[in-house]
């Protein structure tokens, strides 16, 4: 197991961001779908060990992420795409990719060969040597998402990783997904149900800092039959485990 | 992501004979983008030991070239200009280093923070490294316009004032410890409220309030703040603290970002 | 724009110029190439030829024979793979010479050759974590300790990566690694 998490709990002052969440992850590509203010992002950097719980045990990649040295070696392997990311502007796209595989101590003599692999699969070869002030929200998300790959990461976690991206984009981006989740844990937190539904293997629901719903996203699809509220299958399963959560039944 | 361009034939699933030649473009590719580092990052990395740690350092936005030009133009007027017979290198030296400190790095300035926090070369030694650096950078420019300006301006200036020379070393190199407690206050607030702005501000005008307060204490005496030895332990304390709040305001164990 | 503007753009240092050469000339080289060199050979030989491509831009003459300009590059860099190869590999064949679109294998190229080619079709299909100790452990001859610390992964995923391809080598070849 890549991820592991017992009763894991986060708060900020009062609030209780994540709430005694359990969660194991293997190889594949996880969907982690919740409404705003659900705790997607807090787990996100938790298992990005850039937060740490408040109570709870936190296991990734084998290693405990509270030892200074274990922390080093899963940050050497883990993929990180935040929600909010910001730019160097006159950084290249080659320069910014290139400076996180090197604090992500990928060896020097693999960091052109990483480097230039991350521009081709994220389809920026064409932009290679542009400034980032040049680039349009789209690309500058593929230009976060090939960073967080750069470094071939055992973990790979992507907080909405389609925001900005066409219709076409977003396609290829599953593609990509899938490859990654062959060998790899990939951890995506997003609110659109349709990328859930096409690259993911697993489909984790959270609300109100729970994970109300843990499964595969065709047994998601049988939770939404009969239920009224969405346009599509998917949206109705969800929507149906929402509802069954907020009314107190125990969903997961 | 893998979709080919529509104007021209792209590389995706180009497969003659056996042979990949998207594997081939990227090994192209990869030399033809290769960065090659300066000497100056060479030899950081040597001295570092990381080709990371180096990289974050020769980056450093108060180390970049313009900035520099900046500082030393700074220092240079600063040694020009007299106040009292003396240099001005004293009363601008804290306040160059903490600017230069305050813009290094931390989440006030780092639009990628967030993601900067998840890598291995920890967060915590790429803002060591760059604060030590650009310390360094502006104790070094500093010492050197300061001994010019002694001996160039210093002696004539002393001669007229009847100034006595024990203390006109001690304006000439005594800077460089309010100096230090400047910039770690700085820097302690730039980490507390995650804003460069406010660490530059705060650095600023605790040293004028300091240079201000120590003048009304000595009864007139403007180089007060380095030359006054009860200044000292004050200075140190400052440091101190500031320290312990970097440190404490750097630890993984921190709240919402 | 025709070749010869995109060399012109290369010598300017355009790498989106090399790439529009490379997607307009590159399959054609390989099939070239393909007659006489393995798989492996063909994309290492390729990828020098766009190289010195790059490097080298600002010696061509623009004469619209651009393609005629990157065999005689392909040409040259197979002749010094195979003269690094040393005295036991075959002379470069006179099929690598201009204008023979796609020349049949010469059939004394040599029993090593053909266990090369072999083996870099299987190499083919490993994944790039498990061609990559293939490379270094198998054809570069490295410790177990050199490649975990080259490729910066732990010595026991460096050793399951091995296991997987020597299975994977052992099923395309039939047999013959252990």
């Amino acid at each position: 197991m890549n991820i592991e998490l017992t009763s894991v709990t986060r708060t900020f002052g009062g609030n209780r961001a994540v709430d005694g969440v359990s969660l194991d992850a293997g190889p594949g590509v996880l969907g982690l779908l919740g409404p705003n203010g659900a705790g997607k992002t807090s787990l996100l950097r938790m298992l990005a060990t850039v937060l740490p719980p408040s109570s709870g045990e936190v296991r990734l990649l084998d290693r405990d992420p509270r030892h200074a040295a274990d922390r080093r070696e899963i940050r050497r392997r883990l993929g990180y795409l935040p929600q909010n990311l910001g730019y160097y502007p006159a950084f290249t796209v080659v320069e910014f990719i290139e400076y996180f595989a090197l604090l992500k101590e990928v060896p020097p003599a693999r960091v052109p060969k990483a480097v230039a692999t991350a521009v081709e699969r994220v389809d920026l070869g064409g932009k290679a040597k542009s400034r980032l002030r040049t680039l349009s929200g789209g690309m500058l998300r593929r230009v976060g998402i090939a960073q967080a790959i750069v470094n071939d990461p055992d973990l790979l976690l992507l907080d909405e990783p389609t925001a900005g991206l066409d219709p076409e984009q977003r396609v290829g981006f599953r593609a990509l997904l899938r490859s990654l989740g062959e060998a790899s844990t990939v951890v995506v937190s997003t609110h659109l149900v349709e990328d859930v539904g096409a690259a993911c293997s697993e489909v984790a629901l959270m609300d109100a800092g729970h994970i109300v719903f843990r499964g595969t996203p065709a047994e998601l699809i049988a939770r939404g039959e009969g239920h009224g509220v969405g346009d599509a299958p998917l949206e109705r399963g969800y929507s149906a485990v929402l509802t069954a959560a907020r009314n107190g039944s125990v969903a997961a | 992501m893998t979709a080919p361009d529509d104007s021209k034939p792209g590389l995706d699933g180009i497969d003659v004979s056996g042979i990949d030649l998207r594997r081939v473009w990227t090994g192209v590719a990869a030399e033809v983008w290769r960065r090659q580092p300066g000497r100056v990052e060479r030899i950081a990395t040597r001295l570092l030991r990381s080709p990371g740690l180096a990289r974050a350092l020769v980056t450093t936005p108060s180390l970049l070239v313009p900035w520099l030009i900046s500082t030393v133009v700074v220092f240079v007027i600063g040694g020009a200009l007299t106040l009292a017979g003396e240099p001005l290198v004293w009363l601008i030296a804290p306040v160059a280093a903490a600017l230069g400190i305050a813009y290094a790095y931390g989440p006030g300035v780092d639009p990628a923070w967030e993601l900067a926090c998840s890598m291995a070369v920890s967060d915590r030694m790429v803002l060591l490294v760059r604060s030590v650096a650009v310390f360094a950078v502006n104790a070094f420019l500093g010492l050197a316009v300061s001994v010019v300006s002694y001996w160039v301006i210093g002696p004539a200036a002393h001669g007229a004032t009847g100034r006595a020379a024990g203390q006109a070393v001690a304006v000439t190199f005594a800077w460089l410890l309010p100096m230090t407690a400047i910039c770690a206050l700085t820097l302690a607030v730039a980490v507390a409220t995650r804003s460069a702005s406010a660490g530059a501000a705060t650095g600023v005008v605790a040293w004028c309030t300091t240079v201000l307060v120590t003048r009304a204490i000595t009864s007139g005496e403007l180089t007060a703040a380095v030359t006054n030895s009860m200044t000292y332990l004050p200075y140190l304390a400052v440091a101190a603290c500031a320290v312990a709040v970097i440190g404490f305001g750097t630890r993984t164990q921190r709240g919402a970002l | 724009m025709d070749d010869d503007e995109l060399i012109m753009r290369l010598a300017g240092g355009d790498d989106g110029a090399l790439r529009e050469l490379f997607t307009r000339h590159a399959p054609v080289l390989a099939v070239r190439l393909r007659a006489v060199l393995p798989p492996s050979d063909v994309e290492d030989v390729l990828q020098e030829t766009f190289l010195a491509a790059w490097k080298g831009a600002r010696s061509y003459q623009p004469d619209a024979r651009a393609g005629g300009w990157l065999w005689g590059i392909a040409r040259r860099q197979a002749a010094l793979l195979l003269r690094r190869r040393g005295p036991a590999t075959a002379p470069l064949p006179e099929v690598l010479a201009d204008g023979l679109p796609n020349p049949p294998i010469p059939n004394d190229f040599g029993e090593s050759v053909a266990t090369n080619a072999q083996l870099a079709a299987a190499a083919a299909t490993l994944s790039p974590v498990e061609r990559e100790v293939w490379q270094l452990m198998y054809i570069e001859d490295r410790s177990l300790a050199e490649v975990s610390k080259l490729t910066g992964v732990p010595e026991g995923t460096v050793k399951s990566r091995a296991h997987r391809v020597r299975r994977q080598l052992r099923a395309a070849l039939g047999g013959g690694l252990r």
